[in-house]
């Protein structure tokens, strides 16, 4: 082992520049993510030039859906562009620029490096910019063209919807980037993990729910609010500034529409300005709270920690969970779900749309009374939707960054997972699928749903703890036991498919029985072959064993 | 080469270090020396301009620590307690990116990391054909000390360098810190692994809730208290040797 040498020239013959690596590396690490199940890299890494021709392809292919916008006025056109251009960037930028702008590893990597926090965050900005005004080209490919063919289109549009597409994406970025130097500069460096964690979820979750109901909102309330430049509640739409720019410069030229689109252009310069400028000042002072948050000694916390593990111990839970190990699994997901920003953002954000899509066909529908008409019609099939939520519950409570220290799991003297399965399952029941179904409910009331069709949610709710076993028949809802980036998406995403189509069957079936009178008939029925698949179910998630890491 | 005075880091109404002052010439090994939270870990990254002193000043290679942060970070290398690396990158897409940042081009860079990895008894083939999650914790630990030394930095910081390190690696370690000293590099080595900084180290410094205990060369102290050993130095000096007595009781409850 020979020493190498130390004094040896390094002299630069072609420097690259700092800011050119840190863009590399931050573009790299954006595509790849940040930790990977390394056991499973056995071969040459994949280029990211290849996993982001598979993202632009996959949002180019999503943007197909303008192609049902054909002959539509450049208004309609664009705000549908905009809005699902906001949803799909806002989501993409929400969840991954607090992991991008504040990590608390890359201080031990980058901190003592020849780079100013100004250059980081440059960096960071440009990978930010880079990636939402691709993805935001990639949607809005065969928009360009069909804008085209609108009824007041031209050539025209085209060009002026590039623009206002670039705008929007700055928009969107520079949003994200804006609520986190504020986060910071309002709330001390004590309180910034969580204000930033809740900030971030509450954008994502608002992103995802805003983009699925505006829509509908707008296709319901429309026709009487007159979906023109020029009404009120317009205003309060981002994506409408945008379409403004577009009806203004390729369709109408309407005197609304150029209000708006000043508005755009102008909301979109402060927020440039406000983000990148004025608080990016800021973002020095907010790595250094980042660093010191290792060092720092935080007050007792108050959390439901000391609460929950009283309700552990009483019943019913104590019923329900009736070992150690359960109890230790249960404990430990309700501290996930409630403390680790990560977990956080995975699983709330990740439920939004489950919880978002049931209710989507009541703002399209209308009630025109009886039980197997209007509204009610949709009640089964609705809560038969919401019973894939513990499914991708466990799901995503199984993934997380530190999936290491789940290793301890198979150290200890358990025969398999099944325990920590159920912990977990019990845990998902209580603190997710129940707040859930008790909001749904209370929706269901508010948009009119009658008492007795509030029966027609019972063959989805007694099916749901037999949907909530399916992940345990494999051991795959052991918590925070695997990687993010190392699940088997497309398996998980069949049977969650698998899931749907017998959820809506079964609504299929239990609104012909309340029609026909069989419907008591039906839920004693159901109940039975639902316990009895339940207890082989349990069985078979009881017996099952480690499988060998690989 | 180092001098820092009156640095002090105070997380809110916590003192981690309190007015701490030493100065290390070119060419010392020192060894920093304290117990879990003495404030080892804190003092290095305010050396090393990750974390900004509440008070006091430090000089690196006669730049200040507060005024010129960036001309610091060009003259040391650190290699930090946690050895985190971006674990989605290849062993060498990290250190040509680390070398980048220093302005050290591609080719420039590679060679020297060929030094590096031959000197670490590490295939290049693993370098470029897995990404650093899948290294063992001594694997990340090598390329971690070469990104800290792959810039020829005049002054090293190491917390804890010989974590995870096999044997022949942590001999062949010590051997080149000593080899860098001679060169005229300072290395600040703070280790629990008290025999091997009274082996390599020229002078330690103790310290024990962010206050200096002790600082002289090792035989000197170890001397002058009387102690036998380093270890027994250090035990004494920050409390250690009731340790011995509680570890006596504790074990008498397996007995039950």
């Amino acid at each position: 082992m020979s020493a190498p040498s130390p004094s040896s020239p390094l002299l630069p013959s072609r420097a690259p520049t700092p800011e050119r690596a840190l863009g590399k590396l931050f573009l790299t690490l954006f595509l790849r993510g940040r930790a990977v199940r390394g056991l499973k890299k056995a071969g040459v890494p994949k280029s990211v030039g290849w996993k982001l021709k598979l993202i632009l392809g996959f949002y180019a292919f999503a943007g197909c859906m303008a192609l049902t916008s054909l002959s539509q006025p450049v208004f309609t056109l664009a705000i549908y562009l905009h809005a699902m251009t906001l949803l799909f960037l806002g989501t993409y930028i929400a969840s991954s620029a607090g992991e991008m702008l504040f990590n608390k590893e890359e201080a031990d990597i980058l901190g003592h490096r020849p780079v100013t926090s100004k250059a980081l965050l440059r960096a960071k900005i440009q990978v930010l910019l880079r990636m939402s005004l691709w993805m935001a080209g990639a949607f809005n490919l065969v928009g360009f063209f069909v804008g085209v063919a609108a009824s007041d289109g031209g050539w025209f549009f085209p060009v002026s919807h590039a623009f206002s597409t670039v705008l929007q994406a700055l928009f969107c970025t520079g949003s994200v980037v804006l609520v986190y130097q504020l986060c910071l500069r309002w709330f001390g460096r004590e309180r910034l993990d969580t204000v930033m964690t809740a900030a971030q979820v509450l954008m994502t979750v608002g992103f995802v729910v805003g983009s699925q109901v505006a829509p509908q909102l707008i296709a319901r309330f429309g026709r009487q609010m007159h979906v023109q430049p020029d009404a009120w509640w317009m205003w309060l739409l981002p994506p409408a500034w945008f379409a403004g720019l577009d009806d203004a410069l390729a369709g109408s030229h309407g005197k609304g529409s150029w209000a708006m689109a000043v508005a755009g252009v102008l909301l979109t310069v402060l927020v440039l300005w406000l983000a990148f400028g004025k608080l990016a000042q800021t973002y020095g002072a907010g790595l250094q709270a980042v660093n010191e948050a290792t060092g720092s000694t935080p007050g007792p916390r108050k959390s439901g920690r000391g609460l929950l593990s009283q309700l552990v111990h009483a019943p019913p839970l104590r019923w329900w969970l009736r070992d150690s190990v359960s109890r230790a699994s249960f404990l430990l997901a309700t501290a996930y779900l409630m403390r680790d920003r990560d977990t956080k953002l995975r699983v709330f954000p990740g439920l939004a749309p489950m919880l978002v899509m049931p209710l989507i066909p009541f703002f399209s529908a209308s009630d025109n009374g009886g039980a197997f008409s209007g509204l009610s019609i949709l009640v089964p099939f609705s809560s038969c939707y919401l019973g894939i939520l513990p499914l991708v519950a466990l799901g995503l409570l199984e993934t997380s960054q530190q999936w290491r220290a789940a290793e301890i799991f198979r150290a200890a003297p358990t025969p398999g997972p099944a325990s920590l399965c159920h912990g977990a399952r019990v845990a998902v029941m209580c603190l997710l699928v129940l707040p859930a179904l008790l909001l749904y409910g209370v929706i269901l009331w508010l948009v009119g749903i009658g008492a007795k069709q509030f029966a027609l949610m019972l063959p989805g709710l007694i099916l749901l703890p037999v949907y909530a076993l399916i992940p345990c028949l494999r051991g795959h809802a052991v918590p925070i036991s695997q990687p993010p980036e190392g699940v088997n998406a497309a398996g998980r995403g069949l049977r969650q498919l698998v899931v749907m189509f017998v959820s809506l069957a079964l609504g299929g079936v239990s609104l012909w029985a309340f029609s026909t009178g069989w419907f008591v008939w039906f839920l004693l029925g159901e109940a039975l072959i639902a316990a009895v698949v339940y207890l082989l179910m349990s069985r078979v998630a009881a017996s099952v064993r480690w499988s060998s890491l690989e | 080469m180092i001098s820092a005075h009156n640095l002090t880091k105070r997380f809110g109404y916590q003192t981690a270090v309190d007015a701490l002052s030493f100065v290390v010439p070119a060419g010392q090994i020192v060894g920093f020396l304290g117990p879990n939270g003495a404030g080892k870990s804190t003092t290095l990254k305010m050396l090393t301009g990750i974390v900004e002193p509440t008070d006091g000043t430090a000089t690196i290679c006669g730049f200040d620590l507060r005024r010129d942060t960036l001309e610091v970070k060009r003259h040391i290398g650190f290699v930090p307690e946690s050895g985190a690396v971006f674990e989605s990158l290849t062993g060498l897409e990290y250190l040509v990116m680390i070398a980048a940042l220093y302005g050290i081009p591609e080719d420039a860079a590679v060679a020297r990391i060929r030094q590096f990895i031959a000197f670490f008894d590490l295939s290049f083939e693993t370098l470029t054909d897995k990404l650093l999650g899948a290294y063992s914790k001594g694997m990340k630990h090598k390329v971690v000390i070469t990104a800290a030394l792959l810039h020829n930095p005049p002054v090293v910081f190491f917390d804890e360098p010989l974590d995870g390190l096999d044997a022949n690696a942590a001999v062949g370690f010590k051997a080149l810190i000593q080899t860098l000293a001679r060169e005229g590099k300072t290395i600040v080595y703070s280790s629990h692994i008290l025999d091997v900084v009274e082996r390599v180290c020229d002078r330690v410094i103790i310290i024990d809730k962010g206050r200096l205990l002790a600082d002289g060369r090792p035989d000197e102290l170890i001397a002058a208290r009387n102690a036998g050993t380093l270890e027994r130095l250090f035990t004494d000096l920050t409390g250690g040797a009731e340790l011995e007595r509680r570890a006596k009781d504790f074990a008498m409850t397996f007995r039950s």
